[in-house]
């Protein structure tokens, strides 16, 4: 919305400024005419020069040589009248210009024609000096102005000035809001459009050509939007199908096996063997889990019960569980949570930031069947807090490295199953992100980064 | 019923194969009086011709739920009903459980786990510990015997006693003994909050604590510190009840 007041208050800024620009071009434009055209004969100098210059000699009317050549080239005339209204000296008169004028006439040709010859008059010591032009050669038209309008004329100059200005501003508002609703639909149509929301503008008016690819665009966006959404589901309830029916005959090949394991009557071997399935049966148990919750995160369709969480008890309890379920000594893990770290929170779904660290110390394990040492750390700075699970074992290889770390590769199945893969999933859903990386003294340290909760900033 | 092994148990799955490997299973565990059925129209015929002791419930049947199954059975008695389903969505346990189910195992399950349960429910159900219910165990550590009823520890130089603290945190390690307790789970215990806070008072405790109970304090054998994490309490013996 703010870039559409400054597309319309640019709009009406400019065309105002249109608006003054012709004003002024305008107005130099007419002065500048009005002085030239006025400049060449009409000036009020020329008579007055003539009339000057048109000298008694020996009782007889003189006018310079060049004046005479100037007036003949140009086809004008001269005459001068006396008090008794004769002609008493002539230049190039015209045959039907009479010689004798009363008072009357005078008076009407003084401001107009005489016989539709435009003509300037000019007071000379022996009478009435008469300069005539040719017939429609210059247009009189005698102006009387209230002197009380004259006085004020500044004022009225500044006020149709001003007049036109808001004039030019108010129509380029009532133009330009026309636009702005017009562009106000778009806008909000763009919008709706990055919202994934269906759009459906009016095609009418200015702008209906961008409305209608608008359209077109927003269903193209929601049909591919259900496409995806379809197949996302179809997949997420293909894996849980899936995921389901495998979970009856499991039970039957963990029961069996758990219950041949137990049977004293079988030899030893057999019953190592039954241990093994028994073992693998669980194995298939938690990737079929594990499968089936990745499946849900990456399709956004597992729900969150988020809330906030201590982080030093919650880590410690997750480490007393391992401590107390391990059935091995060759695996160890301590805790070291900073000073500052004592007691933070963070706003998590328990259960799953427990699976996420968990698989973590679980994958420690199953990759250093020789046994390693754990460490659990948690650290924090101003907004976040960091939970390293380190272990002195083999490490990852650099190709596994280099997955792990890239986001692209989502669900897959690699010797690490999906319990990595998780652990990124879910760290991404609490808007944290995971670091992997080997360790120079050896074994690998995944971080998990984690915005604490508001009351823990520091 | 003399033991929880005469309970009628009646097991519902519409798996053959798997109703027979839970029938067996069962029936090496002690159990002896088992009924089953495949669909919901067979468990009615049971339930009301056995009246069984608890119940195991599929929740996916041909012809039915056992949801509406357990409802409509909870409606005549009040028999124990533990789902057994292969639906393992939050929602699916809620609802179980919300029903009133006792227990709610998912598939694929340890099948050690599933008679721990059963036993657990029947337990609860029908052989309650209402029994000397007050009375608090006695345990040796070494030479010593820790009475909890009466919060005194007896040795051959003569008898001591445990204050409310350490008594409290004893308590804990006892309940969790050859467990590992987070010093958060005994903060909970002594003083109801987290360790934050607390690490020094709880040091200065288990100090005394030790004191008490510890032949060498400064070389503990019973009450062990693991460190970073909490403490764990080894080596005692749980001393039979005379009555």
């Amino acid at each position: 919305m703010k870039g559409l007041i400054k597309i319309l208050s640019r709009y009406v800024i400019s065309a105002t400024a249109v608006a003054i620009f012709l004003l002024v071009i305008n107005f130099i434009l007419l002065v500048a005419i009005t002085v030239k055209s006025g400049s060449t004969t009409l000036k009020k100098e020329s008579v007055q020069e003539l009339t000057k210059n048109l000298i008694k000699v020996d009782d007889e009317y003189r006018l310079p040589d060049d004046f005479t050549t100037t007036l003949i080239q140009n086809d004008q005339w001269a005459m001068l009248l006396n008090e008794e209204g004769s002609v008493v000296w002539s230049l190039n008169l015209p045959s039907d210009i009479s010689l004798q004028y009363s008072l009357s006439q005078v008076a009407g040709f003084s401001r107009w024609y005489l016989n539709d010859y435009p003509v300037y008059v000019w007071q000379h010591s022996d009478g009435l000096f008469v300069w005539g032009h040719p017939r429609h050669s210059v247009w009189k038209y005698s102006v009387s102005i209230p002197q009380q309008f004259m006085n004020r004329s500044p004022f009225y100059t500044i006020s149709l000035f001003v007049a036109n200005v808001i004039a030019a501003l108010v129509l380029a508002l009532l133009l330009g809001l026309r636009l702005f609703r017009s562009l106000k639909l778009l806008t909000k149509g763009i919008y709706q459009l990055t919202q994934k929301q269906p759009v459906t503008l009016s095609t009418q008016g200015l702008l209906g050509d961008v409305a209608k690819v608008i359209n077109q665009t927003s269903e193209k966006l929601i049909n591919q939007e259900e496409a995806l959404s379809k197949r996302d589901s179809a997949r997420t309830t293909w894996i849980a199908g899936i995921s389901h029916d495998i979970r009856t005959p499991l039970s039957i090949a963990m029961g069996y096996s758990s219950q041949l394991e137990n049977d004293l009557e079988l030899t030893l071997a057999k019953r190592e063997q039954a241990e093994t399935i028994r073992k693998q049966c669980e194995l298939i148990k938690t990737l079929v889990n594990d499968l089936n919750l990745a499946s849900k995160l990456e399709y956004d369709m597992q729900p969150f019960h988020f809330e906030v969480i201590l982080l030093a008890p919650f880590l410690r309890n997750i480490a007393v569980d391992f401590l107390n379920s391990k059935s091995s000594d060759l695996h160890s893990l301590d805790v070291c949570i900073d000073e500052t770290a004592q007691n933070i929170s963070a706003n998590a779904d328990r259960v799953l930031l427990s699976r996420a660290v968990s698989n973590l110390i679980t994958n420690s394990v199953r990759h250093n069947k020789d046994g390693c040492h754990i460490r659990l750390s948690l650290k924090c700075d101003s907004f976040n807090c960091s939970i390293e699970v380190a272990d002195n074992g083999i490490g990852f290889t650099k190709e596994m490295l280099h997955t792990l770390n890239h986001e692209k590769a989502s669900v897959e199945l690699n010797t690490h199953g999906l319990g990595l893969t998780l652990v990124r999933q879910i760290i991404k859903a609490h808007k944290g992100y995971t670091r992997f990386q080997n360790q120079l003294e050896g074994g690998c340290m995944i971080t998990l980064c984690l915005p604490l909760h508001e009351s823990s900033h520091l | 019923m003399n033991t929880i092994h005469d309970c009628k148990l009646l097991i519902i799955d519409d798996e053959p194969t798997l109703l027979k490997m839970v029938i067996d299973l069962l029936k090496q565990n002690g159990f002896y009086k088992i009924f089953s059925a495949s669909n919901c129209k067979e468990a009615r015929t049971q339930f009301y011709a056995t009246k069984p002791d608890a119940i195991l419930l599929d929740v996916s049947l041909p012809d039915g739920d056992g949801f509406s199954l357990m409802r409509e059975f909870r409606s005549h008695s009040i028999v124990p009903v533990l789902f057994l389903s292969a639906r393992d969505e939050d929602e699916d346990r809620l609802l179980g459980l919300g029903l009133g189910a006792d227990d709610y195992i998912t598939k694929p399950f340890l099948p050690r786990e599933l008679i721990l349960r059963i036993h657990a429910v029947l337990n609860r159900t029908y052989f309650p510990l209402i029994l000397n219910q007050e009375e608090k165990p006695v345990f040796t550590l070494g030479a010593l015997t820790i009475d909890f009823n009466n919060a005194t520890i007896t040795s051959e130089k003569g008898c001591d006693t445990l204050t409310a603290k350490e008594f409290a945190l004893l308590w804990k390690l006892y309940e969790n003994k050859e467990k590992i307790v987070s010093g958060d789970s005994l903060c909970q215990a002594a003083w109801g909050d987290t360790l934050y806070g607390y690490e020094n008072t709880l040091m200065v405790h288990i100090r005394r604590l030790r004191e008490k109970i510890e032949p060498e304090p400064s070389n503990p054998r019973f009450l062990l510190t693991i460190r970073g994490i909490g403490y764990k309490l080894t080596g005692g013996e749980t001393l039979e009840r005379s009555n």
